[in-house]
């Protein structure tokens, strides 16, 4: 249902040209399923909505090596739009060039991601499923709650399994960095494990603080299983109920963490016409 | 790494009491890079320096770090005398061995030494990766703008003129003059408000330094502190000036109160300028007028106190005690604010004319009777608890000044800011009339509501800042800074790894950063004569590719290796 | 046990002038802190802080302007804004937030100086080691 609307969807955007090309995901010949770009409407009856496969890095560069005014159309779920939006705020993508169709993410994939927002806000295809909390989640507490000598023991002994891959920056569809901190020597030594994990992780977790979509690829790609997501929580949590702000929901709005006190002043008043000509003495 | 020469300064046994020099130099002898280790008696002896210069010269250095006291005390002097000697000064690094170390842990002798050794290794990686900032210089463009003709716009041109500087004065209306040209007398002389401007107007008609454009609009104001270009049009046709500083001297508007104590419904219900109006008019006629202070003013919206409208009041209310006999006058008011001797002696004068005071409070305002014509007004007087009721033919209403609507905007044009009511802001307390834009001023009630001996004042003292810019030829980046001393450097961006995510722009409290489409992307520009090198840019880079090369993120890092 | 180390990031014109001042009345504190005078508080990278925490420094210390005073223009507002933000994620994974001690227009007194570091210490002194996360290369010896 899902699938065929979202191929609907497509097929159009490349038949009245809204886009040069969709990009999604395509099961090939041989069953395996890998990002394409659909510019033929024939090859649509290849797409597939599942996995979860983030695309926003892929689509950004592809816009990046195309040319200028070329427009790209992305099957995006939550995660992955508000990734693209951060992306345009990070100046990354034109926001023009950009057309999103939204899809919604099932109830279990929810569960799955710990996904407060398993929806696009632009929502194309699909039912609008409730998010989860995740600091209800077992898996969570056991990482967030006891005192500080508890935490640190099992983050420490979480982080120590690092086998530094760069798997977790490289999969992170906002860090866009060239070259990166994390590869610089002053900051993280390199060459070496196991790694310095205060500096490297907390450093990259901090860097994504006010940025982090919560899309959980860090988590997905580190092949030693640290669960890196959870170190973003408190910090989103305190984001959103301090500022009001969330990553990823509008373009224009940049973190609170790199403005100060601004009070916008009001002058929504009306005054008699002759004051507005000071001195005119004789009109009335 | 740069050949460095240490120099231990002894401070004649202030220093080296509790420090074990002799241990210092043992483990400074062991870092290859410095070349020259001596210790002196004390670096504020001419004869030290002189002997510091020759020894730094004879020895194979290219840097020198000073161990003495802190920059807070004689270390500045110090490096001042290195610089006279012909050291430059992102060469002479200064360590604070006395303040911060030696006196502050005075009973810890082996705590001190530690301390110091760590210092001293502290401040050699600092020198180490020191860089030094760009710099730019912009030709001053010798003359000044002006907006706004009030009396302090007026008062500020007229000084600028006197200095032999040409003056270019942009005016909303027709003619020179402002509020002034709306009311009758001034406070607290009493004098007449056409006496007090008609010299103004007559130099800025006659002084050939002076030009005045009327009826003119600001489209767009673009350049920076020395060099700006005002796009306008006057009279309907467009021009552009350029111009080396821009003083703001748009003062403030009238307010209103629509729907307060009747005002717009009742007729006899005006405001303290229609006041003002009707005695030029020559349409007053009033026995027993009533006053009625803070109207809009002092409330939840508008918390501020106008400063300006007890004055106003106290110059009415006793011009018709005085002149109207048998005249019965009242002011209704929550604290009648007259600071200073003159004003003072003002209210009591007013007193003594036979003018009524009566105190109400913010909860209980003073009632309006009567339908489409004013009869009395009741009033529960605060401080006796009566609640009275007076016959009355007029009431005026004090209202506050309020900022023009159009002050955002203009602030947006000049990249400063506008305070939470919309008053033109200053830049910190401690720089009256300065904006965040150096080069641009602001006086008289554009800054907050003042009487019009203070517009001129204020406007006076913008016109000496803004000269102290005129005066230079040229203006380098790296002197625009508010306090003594140069500024720390200039926020530089390495133009190639700069993913131009814009953090920088956003979080720059002076907006000097920009963002520039290069080859397909975008990157940051720091523009340095806004830059003050305060580092919000470089804490929010997300790889480094902000830095003050004075402060540059590798010279930290070695910075914290080293500090125990 | 050992004195804590304390690693001070002092914006030269409130928490500096304070512990020079602090220095000029010949107070006695504890020698195991260093102070790296910054323009404003607003430079402190958070990078930099937690370089210092893996280096085995105990705790820092970031002295700033009150809010409202800033040199340049609240500067130091967005900075408190993120060092705050910061004590989440070193709550989040258990070093703690009071090992980043973040005090505005605190320390321009030399009385002021002496009363935050003293604190400081004492508070440092009674916290667990943070051994599990230091740096197995680099430590500062």
């Amino acid at each position: 249902m899902m699938l065929e609307k979202t191929k609907d969807i497509a097929r159009q955007i490349l038949e009245e040209k809204k886009a040069g090309g969709v990009f999604g995901l395509m099961k090939n010949e041989w069953n395996i399923i890998q990002p394409h770009l659909f510019e033929d409407p024939a090859e649509l009856a290849n797409l597939v909505l599942e996995p979860k496969w983030l695309l926003a890095k892929l689509a950004m560069r592809i816009l990046r090596s195309s040319p200028e005014n070329y427009k790209l159309a992305v099957i995006c779920r939550g995660c992955d739009e508000r990734a693209l939006i951060e992306l345009i705020k990070r100046n990354q993508i034109e926001k023009e060039n950009l057309l999103t169709v939204g899809i919604a993410c099932s109830q279990e994939q929810a569960a799955i991601c710990l996904c407060e927002r398993p929806y696009p806000e632009k929502l194309d295809a699909g039912e609008k499923v409730s998010g989860v909390d995740p600091f209800q989640d077992e898996r969570v507490q056991k990482f967030l709650t006891g005192n500080d000598k508890e935490r640190m023991e099992r983050w420490a002994d979480m982080l120590k399994r690092c086998i530094k891959c760069y798997g977790c920056r490289n999969a992170c569809p906002i860090c866009i960095c060239d070259p990166c901190k994390l590869e610089d020597d002053v900051w993280v030594q390199r060459g070496v494990v196991p790694t310095e994990t205060v500096t490297f992780h907390l450093i990259r977790a901090f860097h994504l603080s006010d940025t982090c979509v919560a899309c959980g690829a860090c988590q997905e790609a580190c092949p030693v299983n640290i669960p890196l997501l959870y170190l973003q929580l408190s910090m989103r949590k305190t984001l959103r109920e301090k500022y009001g702000y969330e990553a990823g929901i509008d373009p224009e709005t940049r973190s609170p963490v790199l403005s100060s006190v601004f009070e916008k002043p009001d002058t929504d008043r009306e005054y008699p016409a002759w004051i507005n000509s000071l001195g005119e003495k004789d009109e009335s | 790494m740069a050949n460095i020469s240490v120099f231990l300064c002894k401070c004649f046994g202030e220093i080296d009491n509790t420090v074990d020099f002799d241990f210092l130099r043992k483990e400074l002898s062991k870092n290859p890079s410095i070349v020259l280790i001596s210790t002196v008696d004390s670096l504020c002896l001419e004869t030290d320096i002189e002997k510091t210069v020759s020894r730094i010269k004879e020895s194979n250095s290219e840097k020198v770090l000073i161990a003495a006291c802190s920059i807070l005390s004689r270390g500045n002097l110090v490096v001042e005398s290195l610089i006279k000697e012909g050291i430059e000064r992102h060469k002479i690094g200064l360590v604070d061995i006395r303040e911060g170390c030696a006196w502050i842990h005075g009973d810890d002798p082996a705590g001190v030494t530690k301390k110091a050794k760590d210092l001293i290794n502290i401040g050699i990686a600092a020198l180490q990766h020191k860089e030094l900032s760009d710099d730019m210089s912009v030709t001053v463009h010798p003359n000044a703008l002006i907006i706004g003709a009030g009396p302090a716009g007026l008062a500020a041109a007229i000084s600028l003129a006197k200095t032999r500087f040409k003056v270019n004065i942009l005016e909303r209306s027709k003619a020179p003059g402002g509020m002034l040209r709306l009311i009758s007398r001034c406070y607290p002389g009493n004098e007449d408000a056409s006496n007090k401007l008609e010299p103004y107007i007559r130099e800025v008609e006659n002084n050939p330094l002076i030009t005045f454009y009327p009826q003119s609009k600001i489209a767009s104001i673009e350049g920076d502190t020395g060099n700006f270009t005002v796009h306008f049009s006057s009279q309907e046709k467009d021009s552009s000036i350029k111009s080396g500083v821009i003083i703001i001297a748009t003062g403030a508007k009238i307010f209103f109160p629509t729907g307060l104590y009747g005002y717009g419904e009742i007729k006899n219900v005006i405001t303290q300028m229609e006041f003002e109006r009707q005695i030029l008019n020559g349409s007053l006629e009033t026995k027993k007028p009533v006053f009625i202070q803070c109207v809009g003013a002092r409330d939840k919206k508008r918390p501020y106190c106008s400063t300006i409208c007890c004055p106003i009041s106290l110059k009415n209310a006793s011009r018709i005690a005085e002149d109207v006999p048998g005249a019965s006058v009242f002011i209704l008011h929550r604290g009648i604010m007259t600071p200073g001797n003159t004003l003072e002696k003002y209210y009591r004068d007013t007193l003594a004319s036979g003018v009524q005071f009566i105190r109400f409070e913010e909860e209980h305002p003073p009632r309006i009777i009567g339908s489409d014509h004013v009869e009395s007004v009741e009033v529960y007087d605060a401080i006796t608890g009566i609640t009275r009721k007076i016959e009355t033919d007029l009431v005026v209403l004090s209202t506050p000044l309020v900022p023009n609507n159009d002050n955002a905007q203009l602030a947006k044009m000049m990249d400063i800011e506008v305070d939470r009511y919309g008053f033109f802001s200053e830049i910190y307390p401690m720089h009256p009339l300065e904006t965040k834009t150096d080069g641009i001023f602001i006086c008289g009630s554009a800054r907050w509501p003042v009487s019009s001996d203070n517009s001129i004042l204020q406007g006076k003292a913008a016109a000496m800042k803004a000269v102290s810019y005129l005066r230079q030829s040229k203006i380098t980046a790296s002197t625009l800074s508010r306090v003594p001393g140069l500024k720390a450097g200039h926020a530089r961006v390495v133009t190639e790894s700069c993913t131009g995510c814009g953090n920088c722009v956003a979080a720059c409290p002076f907006n000097a950063c920009h963002l520039e489409k290069m080859e397909g992307r975008y990157i940051s520009v720091v523009n340095m004569m806004k830059c003050k090198a305060c580092g919000s840019c470089v804490s929010v880079c997300p790889n480094g590719s902000v830095q003050i090369p004075e402060h540059n993120y590798r010279m930290v890092g070695e910075m914290i290796k080293m500090a125990f | 046990m050992n004195q804590p180390r304390i690693l001070i990031f002092a914006c030269k014109w409130c928490g500096f002038i304070g512990a020079d001042a602090a220095g000029k009345k010949r107070t006695s504190l504890p020698s195991q802190f260093r102070i790296i005078p910054v323009e404003c508080a607003s430079l402190v990278e958070t990078d930099a802080i937690l370089r210092a925490l893996a280096g085995g420094i105990d705790g820092i210390a970031v002295l700033g302007c009150h809010i409202g005073g800033c040199r340049y223009n609240n500067a130091n507002h967005t900075a408190i804004k993120r060092l705050e933000l910061l004590q989440d994620l070193l709550d989040t994974t258990g070093i703690g937030r009071s090992r980043l001690l973040l005090s505005f227009g605190t320390a321009h007194e030399d009385y002021q100086f002496e009363e935050i570091i003293k604190n400081f210490f004492d508070e440092l002194i009674l916290l667990p080691p943070l051994d599990p996360w230091l740096s197995p290369f680099g430590v500062i010896s």
